[in-house]
């Protein structure tokens, strides 16, 4: 789960509430859903957020979540704003892969040493979230004394998004003393290399310009010119990305928190040219509010428990939301609660309710068992493996439960098997893509290989291992030659797969086992002799429940053994659970 | 007096004068050591015999040993080869010596390793010389050896050998000490007298034979007595593995609860794993990183249109009169994709949609208790693979309060009470809870699970228009903190230890 650092003092700071100990944050905050995780090097709580209210990733959101539990703030707060100077305009060159751009202007923010670890880290989780490690929306913000506007449509300063040749322009990144072009930074730059991924095979890459000239190489780095310290007041804030919305809330979010740092929200205009992507200009940051239609009946069957509506509109208000009364088409009770611009998570109005629950506090909700009466039972196809499984224990086998994941070498060539092969265990296998590990590639096509690892890795336990596990096998379903082809194209069963391992197991042994375990379930077996390149010829059998052929029994091949390291004789058998049905 | 046969043997047998071991009486008396032991100590309850025991110390030559008894000790035949070679006047090289001595294998090294601690010259740097004035016919250990090799294996032999010299031969595995209880027996005076008496052995029998049974003798025979405090023989019987008695635990607390188990595919569409989950596509558990894709087969063939329109719709525009959807990017190719399911909720989707059993109506219970698969990094606590609790109660008007009173009962069954709800975010759950639970031995808060409605954007495209609670969690995790394993590795996989299995506990 990711995490977010919050500094104690900054929190109390920020609240208001100089009194809260330690241990009293750590409470409340886990009542926000915010669960402490221990303390950093510096002192600060680590904090486990869960990906749904991004406007807590830094202090100044959790600080104004707090606000709202302890009663000091009360209902739908937005941010004074004044009307825009600076235009954004979008230039037809921009690459098609990243076409949308947001900003805002934040003048006479108190950017302390606290405060710019605060925004630096939230702009760093808002990257790793709404983000999407920057593919979705990257933020860039900018100290605006370095800044010079261009002249735009009626003599306001303006800067351009727009799109260059990998190598057309150049200059200082973040980090860096050179010149560079965008193509070089990619190369030479530790943050460019890590985010070259992004923008490598756009034809042009996007960067965003003032008068003096490129300041910006979204969404991979900044450039030095404007880099912002603690000295820097004024800031223009900058984001790009694949979608409008999610880059226009990620905004919302920085908006807020800055105004938290005492500044002062000034609108950008946003030009796009004709056509592209919906050829409207747009004021931003968008501080718009937004409503949804909530349900008295609902909001009590969810929580089950009686409201009265004004109770319902003062739990609206501690959750930080405005809630009026009404009523729907029905005559029905309802509220129009308005959700705060910075708000993410709010689809539908279930998760309004979820807030008022959280207001009310769900742990003062008295558990009851639900007055549902339901009839339960197992699946036939667990109780057919259970009840197999009790044979096999009865027989003298150690249960085991191995992986469903192996690798071919494990399952086939070990085994002296190769998967074309005409023989049971054999069949193409189910793959996995670009699998991590080499241990684990496919899904086993059969049980004994899981089985033979087990006995190598225990050649210094006791003998006898009599081992057996019913479990999960896969193949393709190739098609054609199955009739009944699966909807998956995973051919799913369940093996019984049996070991007999000591100095004297033989292939009498297995058949004994065997028989006695088919003879339980009612079944007919018969061994007619057959090869499998995994058993000793002339002491190997195919397994036939009922008429049908459905696996094999025998004594393993002395190389498949000393394969295993093994210095004591097997005999096995497998074949598949459903003969038993 | 009438005894028993082994008993009328052994007083018949042992002296009033002299101390008699009980391996001597067996082989006077042809009867087994144990059966004498017996005997001995039923007389000694009878004051018929008196019955002392002294511990007696062994010393007998390991293979090792008895071979360098015989010829020489490997840094003696060191010292000479290094002799022959001139050593004694100036450093030969170590390998020449080593290969004139004849010496292979482990040899060198224990040559090596005493040479200079017994004062045979010196051995630097790949070099060694000889010191004359060495004598190999008076080193100590040699000579120890071969008086203890001449001994008869009894402690006596090495009352001549001063203890360091013994104790390192032990330590270089060229001898071996051991104890032994010696049991001596003496007759009593009321031994005597039963003796001077008389004895007549009383008819008794060792086994119950048909022949006994058929015959009607058994009403007259009177059984020998067996040391029934004696150890058997060790047997392994087998075991159902651990996790699924747990599993199976776990099954008829949810069976009794009235939850009908759920079975579907493993490896499946992310369709069904995600998207019929309102998960957006571009989630970050849905990266190649989090999960299993399949490499062969790719896709899943047939997908229902009609939900796959729904979940569509669910995901861009939302649910509902003021829904709203995602501003993802959605695609069916990526929902056909196979991957291995990281959860069971793709079984939950799959009833819930009818295509599996049919429609289904309120009210409703389903559980599973199967196998999901998710790319993390193995450690102690999580693997690959892993047995997911699934479970999920339909109803019409289903409260957060109905929701907390299933799982205060699931868990109670498990000895896991004060559970704590942390309202949590699940992309298709609201309102959501993290489970905590106090460990029961440590008392601490540990997380147990995760829960919460579906949210309607999951509901809708399926078909359901009544309220669904659902849960997870894993087995493993109830497993570690119900029986305290700590390396969940030992138990499952190819990597387990059978000796671990045979010796767990039993759960019930």
């Amino acid at each position: 789960m990711p995490t977010v650092d919050i500094a104690p003092d900054e929190l109390r700071d920020l609240t208001g509430h100089d009194e809260k100990s330690d241990d009293e944050l750590i409470e409340d905050l886990f009542a926000l859903g915010l669960e402490y995780e221990g303390e950093t090097e510096e002192g600060e709580f680590e904090l486990e957020f869960a990906p749904d209210r991004l406007d807590r990733l830094s202090v100044e959101g959790v600080a104004r979540s707090l606000r709202y539990q302890y009663g000091d703030a009360r209902g739908v707060y937005v941010p004074k704003t004044n009307s825009p100077d600076w235009t954004i305009t979008v230039d037809e060159s921009v690459p098609d892969e990243r076409p949308y751009v947001t900003g805002a202007v934040v003048r006479d923010v108190n950017l302390d040493e606290d405060a710019l670890d605060s925004l630096i880290q939230l702009q760093e989780k808002l990257h790793a979230t709404m983000g999407r490690k920057r593919a979705k929306g990257a933020i860039g913000i900018h100290d605006m004394t370095m800044l010079k506007g261009s002249p735009a449509t009626e003599g306001n300063p303006s800067v351009r998004y727009t799109g260059v040749e990998p190598d057309e322009d150049r200059f200082v990144p973040l980090d860096s003393d050179k010149d560079l072009t965008p193509g070089e930074v990619l190369e030479e730059h530790a943050t460019g290399e890590k985010y070259a991924d992004l923008v490598r095979d756009n034809d042009r890459y996007p960067a965003i310009y003032d008068d003096l000239g490129l300041f910006s190489f979204p969404p991979v780095i900044n450039g030095r010119r404007t880099e912002v310290s603690e000295e820097s007041r004024d800031l223009f804030v900058e984001l790009t990305g694949t979608d409008q919305w999610t880059i226009d809330k990620m905004c919302v979010i920085i908006c807020y928190a800055l105004s938290a740092r005492g500044g002062t929200i000034e609108e950008v205009t946003v030009e796009y040219p004709d056509g592209r992507p919906d050829g409207r200009d747009l004021v931003r940051p968008n501080l718009e509010t937004k409503t949804k239609t909530v349900s008295h009946d609902r909001v009590e069957t969810i929580l089950g428990i009686d409201f009265d509506p004004e109770e319902v509109v003062d739990l609206a208000e501690r959750a930080g939301l405005d809630a009026e009364t009404g009523e729907n088409e029905d005559g029905d009770l309802v509220y129009e609660m308005t959700i705060p611009p910075y708000r993410v998570d709010v689809l539908h109005p279930m998760d309004v309710i979820d807030d008022l629950g959280r207001a009310y506090g769900f742990n003062e909700l008295e558990p009851r068992y639900p007055d549902v009466g339901t009839v339960g039972g197992r699946h036939e196809r667990t109780r057919l493996e259970d009840a197999a499984r009790t044979q096999l224990v009865g027989l003298g086998f150690e249960d085991l439960l191995n992986f469903h994941m192996i690798n071919e070498t494990e399952n086939f060539s070990r085994m002296g098997l190769a998967s074309g092969e005409e023989a049971f265990g054999a069949g193409e296998s189910t793959t996995i893509k670009e699998p991590y590990s080499e241990d684990y590639t496919m899904l086993r096509t059969w049980v004994l290989p899981s089985l033979m690892m087990v006995l190598e890795n225990n050649t210094h336990r006791a003998y006898p291992q009599d081992l057996a596990e019913i479990g999960f096998a896969a193949r393709v379903d190739v098609e054609g030659e199955d009739e009944a082809n699966t909807e998956t194209g995973v051919d799913e069963s369940r093996h019984v797969s049996a070991v007999l391992a000591s100095h004297d197991a033989a292939y009498e042994d297995a058949k004994a086992r065997l028989q006695a375990l088919v003879r339980n379930f009612g079944g007919e077996l018969e061994t007619p002799a057959t090869e499998h390149p995994t058993f000793i010829d002339g002491r190997t059998a195919a397994v036939v429940v009922d008429g049908e052929e459905v696996g094999v029994i025998g004594e393993v091949h002395p190389k498949v053994l000393v394969e295993h390291d093994l210095e004591v004789p097997v005999a096995a058998f497998e074949f598949d659970l459903e003969s038993l049905a | 007096m009438q005894l028993p046969h082994a008993q009328a043997a052994v007083i018949q047998t042992v002296s009033a004068d002299e101390a008699q071991p009980v391996d001597a009486l067996a082989r006077a008396t042809d009867l087994p050591v144990e059966t004498v032991t017996g005997a001995v100590f039923e007389l000694e309850e009878q004051a018929l015999v008196a019955v002392t025991e002294r511990v007696e110390e062994s010393i007998e030559l390991t293979d090792e040993g008895v071979a360098y008894a015989d010829g020489d000790l490997p840094e003696v035949t060191l010292y000479r080869a290094a002799l022959d070679a001139g050593a004694d006047d100036e450093p030969v090289s170590m390998g020449q010596v080593i290969g004139s001595s004849g010496l292979e294998g482990a040899q060198v090294d224990i040559a090596l390793s005493n040479y200079a601690r017994k004062g045979y010259g010196v051995i630097d740097s790949g070099e060694i010389t000889a010191d004359l004035d060495a004598d190999p016919d008076a080193d100590s250990e040699a000579t120890a050896l071969e008086t203890l090799a001449a001994g008869d294996g009894d402690a006596t032999d090495a009352t001549d050998i001063d203890d360091d010299t013994i104790e390192q031969l032990e330590r270089r595995g060229l001898l071996e000490r051991s104890e032994s209880t010696v049991r001596e027996a003496t007759l009593t005076d009321e031994g005597v007298t039963v003796l001077m008496e008389g004895i007549e052995e009383s008819q008794t029998v060792g086994q119950v034979t048909p022949e006994l049974l058929t015959s009607g003798e058994w009403e007259d025979a009177e059984f020998s007595a067996y040391n029934v405090e004696a150890d058997a023989e060790r047997i392994e019987g087998g075991k159902v593995h651990i996790l699924r008695q747990t599993a199976n635990r776990v099954k008829d607390v949810l069976v009794g609860m009235g939850f009908q188990e759920m079975e579907g595919p493993h490896a499946d569409a992310d369709f069904w794993i995600n998207d019929c989950l309102f998960m957006p596509q571009d989630h970050p558990a849905r990266t190649h990183w989090d999960r299993f894709a399949l490499e062969n087969p790719t896709h899943i063939d047939d997908l229902p249109e009609d939900l796959v329109e729904r979940v569509e719709r669910a995901h861009r525009e939302g649910v509902g009169d003021d829904g709203e959807g995602y501003h993802s990017p959605w695609d069916e190719d990526f929902a056909r994709a196979l991957a291995l399911r990281g959860h069971t909720t793709s079984l939950s989707a799959r009833y819930l949609s009818g295509t599996e059993i049919g429609e289904l109506e309120p009210p409703q219970r389903y559980f599973s208790v199967e196998k999901v698969y998710r790319n993390d990094t193995l450690d102690p606590t999580h693997l690959l693979e892993f047995f997911q609790i699934e479970g999920w109660v339909m109803a019409d008007d289903l409260s957060v309060r109905d929701l907390m009173g299933t799982f205060e009962e699931f868990y109670a069954q498990f000895g896991i009470t004060d559970i704590e709800f942390k309202p949590h975010y699940n992309p298709y759950t609201e309102p959501s809870f993290e489970l905590f639970g106090t460990h029961p031995t440590t008392g601490e808060l540990v997380e147990i699970g995760n829960s919460g409605l579906f949210r309607e954007e999951m509901l809708e495209p399926l078909g359901v228009e009544c309220d669904v609670m659902a849960w997870g969690l894993a087995l493993e995790r109830l497993l570690m903190l119900m029986y305290g394993f700590e390396d969940i590795r030992d138990i499952h996989g190819t990597l387990c230890d059978l000796e671990l299995l045979r010796e767990t506990e039993v759960t019930y």
